[in-house]
């Protein structure tokens, strides 16, 4: 019996031991307790502070010594001999500051979040499966590998990121990893493919083809010419060249396509907002102050921590540039270097197409296609759950793409099945456009480059020392026949395949036009001599008019004038629909809390700036109003599309009489003038209850209440902040979406001047100070001054830190 | 004073093991102090909670104020208690339960 008591006390040790060491999950996730709060590995450990030490660390397959100079704002400038050790060492030093986040990041592209989080992601994680995310990543790894070039640059960066993995203990391990109980695994060259297809998905996918599909059979061909026109005709063309495309297009001998008449019941996936847009725009010399260029470009996407860009500076013997890199992708994709600037924004175009399928039977080892009936290929997609049994899914793939939608996943019965076609799953060399533009001298150069580049469709803007300006729209688009891509097509006849591509020479581009500027805003593209047909799901058309407006009246333009604009709070969309909504309300009838809204919004100047009231009111008149127009709309049992909101106030002013207008529940019938003072009422009644909770005034920034978010929607890793701004003004700050970079480059001779910020910090760890260094930045609108020399000696008295990275003697 | 040597001890000791070593080594560390030690049961659970609890506080406490609290305030919202008082216990409770079965093993 004597023994009993020390057994007693050993065995709750070590429990208690083994309790501390493991992951739990009582209702909501408790990290392993023991690791975690060790102060000697534990998170302790990851807090920082602005100081950096130097490190030299030996990495196996390097030729040469690289030298990594940090500088004040964390910013790596990577001088090396060669591009090999050049790619390596960006990969090392992105994985350093952001390894949690790339890994993550390609976790959800791969449809892998269940492995991390649990069966929350496993709907997310299928429909990645099902759209042929990995199929798509695949796809790119291996025309990677198959390029000289890329695979020595891939391989490169997959080194990097691997010595710095194998390099990290526990202690040393992202917060994120601590907190989930979970390890990092090896870098691959897949990796970097799904990352691009993730931000491909991301650009490609507000399409809404069955909804489309739905509203032609309910409202038939007129309305929906009415609701959803092509494009609305409003503004500027990114490409205006009105008689100069001087080529044969390609021409589809086909028959046009028989348009669908099916309802269809599917419940379509979670649409990417329509707030993700962008801003590029280059002057020429002959409007600019130095007499050179200035270039400017902010893509607009969800606003997260980590940051979704990384900025870098890469420099070797035939390369020297700097910019927003993505992690897990080598090169800089939005930037500049001794001779040129480029930026990105988004071309919207329709690179997406769903084909509905008939199986033979309920086996689906066949389906038709022209009569006959052909395999089809079956891929069992395996999804680990934390702590749980795997899940299986079976895909089936026919030669259009993978079979998204069928009964066992969003489907409606056995008899509708849906495969996508869509452009990012065909092999493309993105990597190879990008390694190019990095090292571009002049227009020609860059026109190489941009040959390489396949998806996601972007707007290249440009500009060089040497003068010129130049805007281009690349990507590898399908020929289409008029109305195609815009509903579900028959997938037994491949008649409706996509059969032939816009040849690159044939693609939207021009260069020095004679307004002496270029610029893009997501707007439809092109003039209406251009012999392609177009189609989008959405077009932008606020931004681009007001860019263009201030572009044309500015002269002696300095970067200053142009970070003015990337900030401009203008709310065009306001000037053009407040008045009329005013003018329906009888003012002389107003009382109390609608009295003072009234006032408010009468002397409101349509600025979205973080002090306005006027702005607060009109955003909350304006998500009422919108919604009790198109009621039929979100009632309807089957989905169907939101017409935009530009056509929402046109057809306000042009036909009040619509039957849209009425409000389906009541029994009178309404017409605009009814919509807009029931709004007006319930708007203010949100604004006085929004006062009443938040006991402040509803100035716009609180009102708005921007938050950047972890990505992980960790609270304490997140930051609320006060910004300007909104979808469709120039500075596109919406509660959660935005400029995720904003980037001026003024192409002087005597050497580039640069200028750029993101709402993030270089480092992903949330214990650094860097962070979150340029949030704060970011917000209250100021820049970074780049720092951007070749010559690593000039960067003595600006660095913070140095890392030597050096070969293994053998 | 038996008490304040053990404590002293296993703090020494424990630092030394874990600057090497994972976290859950500080319970070897503490058991056989406390079986060293041979103090009363209770004795060596108090010497070794507070022993490692002091410990791992002080370690917690000296990163807190050279990094100005920057990844505490943070965690804090994320834990269902404060950081330094979840620190403190779990690192005494372990420390604990060991110098207590040290203890026990030299008794019988």
């Amino acid at each position: 019996m004597k023994f009993l008591k020390p057994i007693l006390s050993l065995a709750i040790t070590v429990a208690l031991v083994v309790f501390l060491n493991k992951s739990w999950n009582f209702g909501s996730p408790i990290p392993p307790l023991g690791k975690f709060l060790d102060p000697f590995h534990g998170f302790w450990k990851n807090a920082k502070t602005s100081e950096v030490e130097n490190e030299s660390i030996s990495l196996s397959g390097l030729t040469d010594k690289v030298s990594i100079v940090y500088d004040s704002a964390l910013i790596p400038h990577i001088y090396a001999a060669n591009d090999n050790d050049l790619f390596a060492a960006q990969g090392y030093i992105t994985a350093k500051n952001r390894l949690w986040q790339m890994e993550f990041q390609t976790h959800a592209a791969g449809g892998r979040l269940s492995e991390i989080v649990g069966k929350a992601a496993l709907d997310f994680d299928r429909t990645q499966r099902r759209l042929g995310m990995v199929y798509a990543a695949e796809n790119a790894a291996e025309s990677m590998e198959s390029n000289r070039i890329a695979k020595a640059m891939v391989e490169s960066y997959t080194k990097g990121v691997n010595a710095y993995i194998q390099s990290l203990d526990y202690e040393a391990l992202p917060i994120e990893y601590k907190l989930l109980g979970y390890e990092p695994e090896l870098w691959t060259n897949l990796k970097s493919g799904l990352l691009l297809k993730y931000m491909a998905k991301t650009l490609n996918m507000g399409e809404k083809d069955l909804e489309m599909t739905n509203a032609l059979k309910l409202f038939g061909k007129e309305t929906l010419d009415l609701l959803y026109p092509d494009h609305e005709g409003v503004g500027d063309p990114i490409v205006d060249n009105t008689g100069n495309w001087k080529f044969n297009p390609v021409t589809l001998d086909s028959l046009p396509l028989a348009e669908p008449t099916e309802l269809i019941a599917i419940q379509p996936m979670e649409k990417v907002s329509h707030e993700i847009g962008s801003n590029n725009w280059a002057v020429s010399g002959s409007k600019t102050a130095t007499g050179s260029p200035i270039l400017c470009n902010d893509p607009h996407l969800e606003l997260n921590l980590p940051s979704i860009w990384y900025v870098v500076h890469l420099s070797a013997p035939g390369i020297n540039t700097m910019g927003a890199s993505l992690p897990g992708s080598p090169n800089v994709i939005s930037g500049f270097n001794d001779s040129i600037a480029w930026g990105v924004t988004n071309a919207q175009r329709d690179l997406v197409d769903w084909f509905k399928i008939e199986f033979k039977d309920k086996n689906k080892n066949e389906y038709l296609s022209d009569g006959q009936w052909k395999p089809t290929r079956k891929v069992i997609e395996k999804i680990q759950l934390k702590g749980e049994k795997a899940f299986y899914d079976t895909v089936i793939y026919t030669h259009h793409g993978p079979v998204v939608f069928d009964e066992r996943f969003h489907g409606e019965s056995e008899k509708n099945h849906y495969a996508f076609r869509w452009i990012a799953h065909d092999p493309s060399e993105e990597v190879i456009a990008f390694y190019k533009l990095n090292r571009a001298k002049n227009h020609a150069d860059y026109m190489e480059a941009l040959d390489h580049y396949g998806s996601p469709a972007q707007n290249f803007v440009f500009a060089c020392v040497d003068g010129d300006i130049a805007m281009r729209i690349q990507g590898k688009y399908p020929v289409r026949r008029k109305n195609e891509g815009k509903f579900v097509l028959d997938g037994t006849k491949t008649s409706n395949d996509w059969h032939a591509f816009i040849p690159n020479e044939h693609n939207i581009a021009y260069k020095n036009p004679e307004r002496g500027f270029v610029s893009s805003a997501n707007q439809y593209p092109v003039d209406q001599s251009y012999p392609y047909y177009i189609n989008a799901s959405n077009w932008e058309e606020y931004r681009n008019r007001r860019i263009n407006k201030i572009l044309t009246e500015l002269n002696q333009i300095k970067p200053i004038d142009l970070m003015k604009l990337q900030l401009d709070n203008f709310n065009l969309k306001a000037s053009e629909s407040l008045p009329t909504f005013l003018s329906y309300i009888d003012s002389t009838q107003l009382k109390g809390a609608e009295a003072i809204a009234f006032q408010k919004l009468s002397k409101w100047d349509y600025y979205n700036n973080k002090e306005s009231e006027g702005a607060s009111y009109y955003e909350a008149w304006i998500r009422a109003f919108v919604p009790m127009v198109w009621d039929e709309i979100s009632s309807s049992k089957v989905a169907l599309p939101r017409p935009a909101t530009y056509m929402t106030i046109r057809l306000m002013k042009e036909k009040p009489d619509l039957s849209f207008f009425d409000i389906i529940e009541t029994p009178e019938k309404e017409t605009v003038k009814e919509v807009i003072r029931k709004s007006f009422s319930e708007s203010v009644a949100v604004i006085e209850k929004w006062k009443e909770e938040k006991k402040g005034d509803p100035t716009w920034a609180d009102y708005k209440d921007g938050y950047v978010g972890h990505l992980l929607r960790q609270e304490a890793f997140s930051y609320h902040i006060k910004h300007g701004g909104n979808g469709s003004i120039v500075n596109a700050h919406s509660k959660s979406n935005g400029p995720s970079w904003r980037m001026v480059v003024s192409l002087e001779k005597s050497g580039i001047q640069a200028w750029g910020v993101y709402p993030g910090g270089q480092s992903g760890n949330p214990g650094s100070p860097f962070y979150n260094n340029l949030l704060d930045l970011w917000t209250e609108g100021n820049y970074v001054k780049f720092i951007f020399t070749a010559d690593v000696s000039k960067m003595k008295e600006k660095e913070l830190a140095v890392i030597t990275l050096n070969p293994i003697a053998k | 004073m038996k008490f304040l040597i053990q404590v002293l001890i296993t703090i020494a000791i424990c630092f030394l093991i874990q600057t090497f070593l994972p976290w859950w080594t500080m319970a070897i560390g503490s058991l056989a102090i406390g079986y060293g030690m041979g103090n009363k049961g209770g004795v060596s659970f108090a010497a070794g909670f507070i022993g490692v609890g002091v410990l791992w506080f002080g370690m917690a406490y000296f990163i807190d104020q050279t990094t100005h609290s920057i990844l505490t305030e943070k965690v804090n919202k994320l834990l269902p208690l404060n950081s330094f008082v979840l620190t403190t216990l779990i690192g005494g409770l372990v420390g604990g339960f060991a110098a207590l079965t040290g203890a026990l093993l030299k008794q019988k």
